[in-house]
């Protein structure tokens, strides 16, 4: 009688528990809801003119203005003139295309060839990965690249290509790719791998793969055979944290990596890399005092403009299209934190979440904001 | 005594098992035949590349099915014991009245998970016909949270149910929303893989709740 009792009161004890943790959930959400952040992230790009970089915020008007980081303000025509080659669609309208830059003559085929785009963000990258991955055919001598009719996965001996007909394992091919990479220098297993599976691009780079020995390879489908070369890593330290295939329109490049001591690489199309820039980028989660969210690099024919958001401040690259040199640097701390949030700090000290800023899987974690 | 509580219940529920398992397994047979119609318009590349590229798995209508039949279970089991007062037929019983709630109890947890493993094995056994074991996984893993949240739904639902005041209920009720909830924060797919012990946990607690109402109701909070 005595331990019913006891395990009734103990039952209670659960309800407040429950009753509890309930609360250091819901009321920071509860909070949160009722005051809502507004940040903004100004988009931000190098001036190859005026040597400076030239953000877009939107105003309290909605109104795009154009500012660098001295405080100076331009019209739209002036920013236009100051970055003509990310601009020179509206400069072609207007018929104020400089001829040439630098030397270099100028068209807008060529412009638009050598611009390039990539973004990722921790929480776009932290998630269960699916395990399957699609080879497109690399040479296909058509304009629209097509999906093939199987799909690969990893195993601890190599690569298995599976039929998407039929829903069996073909051998043949499984074995003529696990060969030809191993054939290259290739140790298995798989450590990371990264392709763009899409067809919506207009031409195909495969897939980087890092091997058991931390090497980086590259690997493609070209009439249906295997294509593998090792990249050389050129002094870069230690292994690989992150890697991602590229296709950017001039064909220069075929990835960027991560290192593990946060140094930024392009994978150039001759296979070497280099080192972009002079900076730091923590993306992993031991690194949580100063971890980068979100990376964009907008690039043109002479400079990469790099942002990293970080969890303490938003970083701003400008290096050199060519040799990656870093020739700018701007860093802008994150504005204080509002008087609610810090408020929130001290109303709720302990706030329970399940989900992330930065992974998109659910977990319980203790004032992670 | 235990048998004789399960007959009794199977009595009571078993118009509500027959329209549940109707519904469980013809969704279940909705979705395959619905995945099976796009793998053949579609074609089964297009359709595996939108399953791996887009985190899309085609079995969004299966959410809250699982939580729907264990809360009307729930409903359908305990209801009519708290309005016509037969539960206390039951709690003098000639054994423990705890081994014969749990015995009910049990009933309706060994229902719900042989109806939900019956759904997660048709579905496993036909997709693994026309899918790679890696999205059949995947699958699984997804709908895992929602055939928890039935069986949290069955458990809590007890617990709003006999508890004997209408103020204790309405706490029970406010508990349980929010806990319930946890199991749907997400769309994407197979993102509970971390979650499942701490659910796991919580349905073990969850359900012993409903004993703590029985043994409020026994004492003669009204």
């Amino acid at each position: 009688m005595r331990s019913f009792k006891n395990s009734i009161s103990a039952i209670k004890y659960l309800i407040i528990a429950l009753a509890v943790i309930l609360l250091v959930w819901l009321l920071p959400a509860f909070y949160e809801l009722l005051t809502p952040r507004t940040d903004k992230m100004p988009f931000v790009v190098y001036s190859c003119l005026d040597s400076t970089f030239i953000r877009f915020e939107t105003n309290e008007n909605k109104q795009v203005q154009y500012i660098d980081f001295k405080g100076r303000e331009f019209t739209k025509s002036e920013a236009d003139s100051l970055l003509p080659l990310f601009a020179f669609r509206q400069l072609v309208a207007e018929g104020r295309l400089p001829d040439s830059l630098y030397g270099v003559a100028l068209t807008p085929k060529m412009i638009q060839q050598n611009s390039f785009h990539f973004k990722t963000s921790l929480k776009q990258l932290n998630k269960p990965a699916v395990g399957l991955y699609t080879m497109i055919e690399s040479a296909s001598g058509q304009v629209d690249l097509q999906l093939p009719p199987d799909v690969f996965r990893l195993t601890d001996e190599g690569l298995e290509f599976i039929d998407c007909e039929t829903n069996t394992v073909n051998r043949a091919k499984s074995l003529s790719f696990s060969r030809e990479l191993t054939k290259q220098g290739f140790k298995f297993p798989v450590h990371l791998i990264w392709g763009n599976g899409t067809t919506r691009k207009e031409y195909d780079n495969g897939f980087l793969l890092t091997d058991a020995e931390e090497h980086l390879f590259q690997l493609k489908m070209v009439k249906g055979m295997p294509w593998v070369r090792k990249i050389k890593d050129n002094g870069k330290n230690g292994c690989y944290r992150r890697i991602f295939t590229i296709e950017p329109a001039n064909r220069q490049l075929i990835g960027l990596a991560v290192s593990s001591d946060d140094r930024l690489w392009a994978i150039r199309s001759d296979a070497t890399m280099q080192r972009i820039g002079d900076f730091h980028m923590p993306m992993s989660a031991s690194a949580k005092e100063k971890m980068v969210n979100t990376i964009t690099i907008v690039g043109d024919l002479f400079h990469w403009t790099i942002t990293l958001y970080t969890t303490t401040d938003t970083r701003y690259y400008a290096v050199d299209a060519r040799t990656f040199e870093q020739i700018a640097c701007e860093i802008v701390p994150d504005p204080a934190e509002p008087l609610s949030r810090r408020l929130m700090r001290y109303l709720l000290p302990i706030r329970l979440r399940f989900t992330s800023w930065h992974s998109q899987l659910i977990y319980p974690n203790i004032n992670d904001d | 005594m235990i048998k004789a509580i399960f007959y009794k219940e199977w009595l009571k529920t078993r118009l509500l098992w027959f329209i549940a398992v109707v519904s469980h397994v013809g969704l279940v047979v909705y979705l395959l035949l619905s995945l099976r119609s796009t793998l053949l318009s579609h074609g089964t590349v297009e359709t595996w590349a939108t399953m791996i590229g887009r985190d899309t798995l085609m079995i969004g209508r299966l959410t809250y099915l699982p939580l729907l039949t264990g809360v009307i279970l729930s409903l359908c089991q305990w209801l009519p014991e708290m309005v016509q007062k037969r539960i206390r037929l039951t709690l003098h019983l000639p054994i423990d009245y705890t081994r014969s709630v749990t015995a009910m109890l049990l009933f309706g947890f060994i229902g719900l998970s042989v109806l939900f493993m019956l759904d997660a094995s048709l579905l496993a056994v036909v997709e693994q016909r026309w899918l790679p074991r890696e999205l059949v996984w995947r699958i699984f893993l997804t709908c895992l949270p929602w055939y928890i949240a039935g069986l949290l739904g069955y458990s809590l639902a007890a617990w709003c149910i006999l508890e004997p005041q209408w103020r204790g209920r309405c706490f029970n009720m406010l508990i349980s929303v929010p806990l319930i909830a946890l199991c749907f924060l997400t769309t994407q797919p197979a993102c509970y893989i971390y979650m499942f012990p701490w659910l796991i946990a919580l349905l073990l607690v969850a359900t012993i709740l409903p004993l703590y109402s029985v043994y409020r109701f026994k004492l003669g909070k009204q």
